[in-house]
């Protein structure tokens, strides 16, 4: 009978040693699976009784901050939003039943401090329970922030700020916005109530219309296209010259007409300074071609995924033509199903500002300790190389030229380097309404640019190529002036 | 001399498994309220002194038994008590379920010493073998009598005598492990020859077959008319792997094998229980919130206890349901983590090795497959619960022994204990070990 149980033994052995792995698997190997698991709310409830970093702006405003529950609440922790809607999109919400958004939602591990190097900054923390929750500062600035927003003032739109030089994004104004703290009510009547209620208004105010929204880039799109052109060698500041005409004419579609029925055409720096609308078509669907559009635009970031650290950026749309010429041509002056979002546009302008290269876009600074110590900060890195040094040159010359004497002059600096591109995206003729656009680099003369603003006015009554330079460029230049006098101030 | 280090080691490691379990009482409370809870010096002076009055039981009855069992009990049951009054406390309708466990160990252990000094021998329990069938029968049956028997969660496995209610099934595995010991013992050689079928004998004549069939019958019964798949795996289990090592034939584990699956495919088929069980193993997502929740929510304790656990008193256990009873295990992982599941994986495995070591130096047969039983009980029960727990196997309830909360178990387990520890210190007088004035 021993070898029956010797063989008994070894049998129970297999057994246990099966139950040890099940639960080394469990515990250790599918662990963070099951962390993450949406059914399971033990990571909330933790991170809802304890502590939670601060969200602080670039100049020192607390944007997010937690302060002990009222008596009787069912968790220890509320969470507050001083600045209210001046930065809701940005920093996001922190609710129990509807989970974080915003920065709340990407450094949701920072803040709650349960990464790694927060939990176990030297042996001793492996056994002695310390504060880890990490402060994360953003790169954006209240100064700006609030600047944007007065400049904007109470209309649909969106204001986006950010130094073309590391990618960090200074500004981000979308209006209209929303209240946080109306959705980080632990009373989850009233927080669904104020939810049900911001998502029943048409003009989306919890939508970061600034990055998570597309549209019609209009004429500012001819800067990627005029891009495009120079990269590939067909096109030159001289060559090819443009004939002059009220439309383009496609040999298999409707004629693509400029504004106003005006006549125009010429050389690239003539054609983007009055922003042709024929010319820009006629070189989108003659000269460049849809093949060499398309890996074009994916060099600027359109048909792929935004790598900015906030939820549900908007992917920027270059339309597939179907080898019509009229829907190419559209396309390549920023219409038919072309869109994009204002971040991607103030990306474009970085493109040209940065000599060729698109800093990954972040908000992010850095993430302290809560004795201040830096436990990690964003490292600038190169997200997209859209063209050579050379091309951005040429394009940086034609577009200084929009703001020295074309439909951009309302941005115009003395002593300051500017250059830009206006854009009106008309949308329906009863009544007619458009999109303002301006996007814009500036900097000190001879010295790279170290701004760059994109503006977005929704719904501008009228249809003229100029509403873009009227309407977004005294916004864009208010923005530049600020920053530049912050810059120089050494902030 | 060796039954004196026995002894002695067995005294210190009851020490040792009391100033842990202290310890982690003072950890949990800690944990919950930040405070060392003020009665810790009472506390570790009664789990010390329940254990020590084991031990000195163990050294007046029997001084030759295996030093490792007592210990190993102690810190399950210790480790069990921490968590049941840590669970209890946190819940939202504490039913004071720490002290009623509280007053099992002590009954448990009672029965323990009440077990070496009633049976003196193990022998002596062979001869009333048919008694301990009827008894077996009798208390397997209880739950299914009208009056007596009552449906809780599910499971019609509780009998309720006037103010007493028991797991009666508990109480028939110790007897039940002593009939077929002694049955076995009886049979061995008749079921060990092998007549049939006459071209290539593999099986005994099929009337001693009457046995093997009549324990699946039973473990059939079990599982459908009270509904405890985990003890009728259990029986099972014991029947069959006590028959393979009686009759030293292996073919009986093949035939024993066909008719467990194909009683678990009929089951599958024929009993909407079953089939649910099954169902939730290997999908408890479908039914997230519905009949999987146990289980994904045992899941879910485990994996945010982690390697180093969350620490006594700082998880959220009683999020798992049944967490002081089948799904202690569960919450032992969630706060004590891999390292804490790891350490009872190991106590367990501990006590197989101890009972099978025992089984080993057994020469009588009856011992020898006493010991067998008894091993077989305490190593499938444990395992076929963490294995449920953890989702290895499909879930089927059954207590962990020593650890999980519950009379019937306490006590049951604690007989079986004081059992191997008679049959050890059979074989150590046997072998010359013990000084028999020591035991006069």
């Amino acid at each position: 009978m021993n070898k029956q149980l010797r063989r008994l033994g070894a049998g129970l052995v297999a057994c246990y040693l099966a139950l040890f792995m099940m639960v080394n698997w469990v515990q250790v190997f599918h662990a963070e699976a099951l962390n993450d698991n949406p059914i399971n709310t033990r990571k909330i409830v933790r991170d809802f009784n304890q502590p939670r970093g601060k969200i602080i702006a670039a100049d020192g405003a607390v944007l997010a901050t937690t302060v002990p529950s009222a008596p009787g609440d069912q968790f220890t922790f509320q969470r507050t939003y001083p600045e209210g809607d001046l930065f809701g999109h940005i920093t996001g919400t922190f609710n129990f039943n509807f989970g974080a958004t915003g920065v709340e939602q990407t450094y949701n591990d920072e803040l709650a401090g349960v990464t790694v190097s927060q939990e176990y900054q030297t042996l001793r923390d492996l056994f002695v329970d310390h504060q880890t929750t990490g402060d994360v500062t953003l790169t954006l600035r209240k100064d700006v922030q609030q600047l944007a927003r007065d400049a904007l003032g109470e209309k649909k739109g969106s204001v986006v700020v950010m130094d073309p030089r590391d990618g960090s994004i200074l500004g981000m104004w979308s209006f209209p916005s929303y209240d946080p703290n109306l959705l980080a009510s632990h009373n989850s009547k009233d927080a669904q109530a104020a939810k049900v209620f911001l998502e029943g208004n048409a003009d989306q105010p919890l939508r970061g219309r600034a990055w998570q929204e597309r549209f019609f880039p209009g004429s500012t799109f001819k800067v990627v296209t005029g891009s495009i052109g120079v990269e590939a060698g067909i096109v030159t500041p001289d060559n090819p010259v443009f004939p002059t005409e009220t439309a383009y004419k496609p040999p298999d579609g409707q004629p693509i007409q400029n504004f106003g029925g005006e006549s125009c055409g010429g050389a690239l720096f003539d054609i983007l300074r009055v922003s042709c609308n024929s010319a820009f078509a006629r070189m989108g669907a003659e000269d460049i071609g849809q093949a060499t559009m398309e890996a074009g635009v994916q060099r600027f970031g359109f048909n792929t995924k935004n790598p900015i650290d906030l939820p549900n950026a908007a992917v920027s749309n270059f339309p597939d033509t179907k080898n019509s010429k009229a829907f190419l041509g559209q396309a390549s002056i920023g219409q038919f199903d072309t869109a994009a979002s204002p971040l991607e546009m103030a990306l474009v302008a970085s493109a040209v500002a940065n000599n060729g290269v698109i800093m990954t876009p972040h908000v992010m600074k850095d993430v302290k300790d809560d004795n201040g110590k830096v436990l990690k900060s964003f490292d600038p890195k190169v997200w997209l190389n859209a063209m050579t040094p050379q091309t951005a040159a040429v394009m940086r010359q034609a577009m200084v030229g929009v703001v020295q004497s074309g439909t951009g002059t309302a941005a115009r600096i003395d002593g300051v380097d500017v250059g830009g591109k206006t854009g009106t995206a008309q949308l329906g003729t009863t009544p007619a309404t458009s999109e303002a656009w301006f996007i814009c680099f500036a900097g000190e003369p001879g010295k790279p640019s170290s701004v760059v603003v994109a503006v977005l006015v929704e719904g501008e009554p009228g249809a003229s190529e100029g509403t873009g330079g009227r309407i977004a460029a005294p916004i864009a230049k208010e923005l530049v002036q600020k920053v530049l006098e912050i810059q120089q101030a050494g902030g | 001399m060796i039954s004196i280090l026995r002894r002695r080691t067995e005294l210190g490691l009851i020490v040792l498994g009391s100033v842990i379990v202290a310890g982690a009482y003072t950890l949990a409370s800690l944990g919950r309220t930040s405070s060392i809870p003020a009665n810790i010096g009472p506390f570790l002076g009664i789990v010390l002194a329940l254990f020590v009055a084991a031990h000195i039981a163990t050294r007046r009855y029997a001084p030759g038994a295996d030093g490792l069992l007592l210990p190993i009990a102690a810190l399950l049951n210790g480790i069990g008590y921490v968590f049941i009054a840590r669970l209890d406390e946190t819940s939202s309708h504490p039913q004071g379920l720490a002290a009623a466990q509280a007053g099992w160990t002590v009954i448990g252990i009672g029965a323990f010493v009440l077990t070496l000094l009633f049976v003196r021998r193990v022998r002596d329990l062979q001869r009333y073998r048919y008694t301990f069938l009827l008894i077996g029968l009798a208390l397997l049956m209880a739950p299914l009598l009208p009056g007596v028997g009552r449906e809780i969660n599910g499971a019609r496995i509780w009998a309720y005598v006037g103010p007493i209610s028991f797991q009666p099934g508990e109480f028939a595995k110790v007897v039940l492990a002593i009939f077929f010991a002694s049955y076995l013992v009886e049979k061995r050689e008749l079921l060990g020859m092998a007549t049939f079928p006459r071209f290539r004998p593999l099986l005994p004549d099929l009337k001693h077959l009457g046995p093997v069939l009549l324990a699946w019958g039973f473990s059939i019964v079990i599982m459908t008319a009270e509904k405890d798949l985990g003890s009728s795996l259990l029986f099972f289990a014991l029947f069959m792997l006590m028959v393979w090592v009686a009759t030293e034939r292996t073919a009986y584990v093949g035939v024993g094998g066909v008719l467990f699956a194909g009683g678990s495919v009929l089951a599958y088929k024929g009993f909407k229980h079953v089939h649910d069980r099954v169902q939730d193993w290997l999908d408890p997502w479908q039914h997230a919130s519905g009949s999987g929740f146990q289980v994904i929510q045992s899941w879910f304790a485990m994996a945010w206890g982690g390697v180093a656990g969350t620490g006594l008193g700082l998880g959220n256990p009683d999020r798992i349901p049944v967490a002081s009873t089948d799904f202690i295990f569960a919450a032992i992982a969630e706060e004590l983590g891999l390292l804490g599941s790891a350490a009872v994986i190991f106590c367990y495995l501990l006590l197989v090795g101890c009972g099978l070591r025992i089984a080993v130096r057994a020469e009588p047969p009856f011992e020898k497959l006493l010991a067998t039983g008894i091993t077989i009980l305490f190593g499938v029960q444990s395992f076929i619960i963490m294995a449920g727990v953890t989702r290895l196997l499909p879930l089927t309830g059954v207590t962990l022994p020593f650890v999980s909360y519950g009379g019937s178990s306490l006590v049951a387990n604690y007989v079986l204990l004081a059992l191997l520890a008679r049959i050890s210190d059979d074989t150590a007088r046997r072998a010359g070990e013990v000084l028999e004035k020591a035991h006069a």
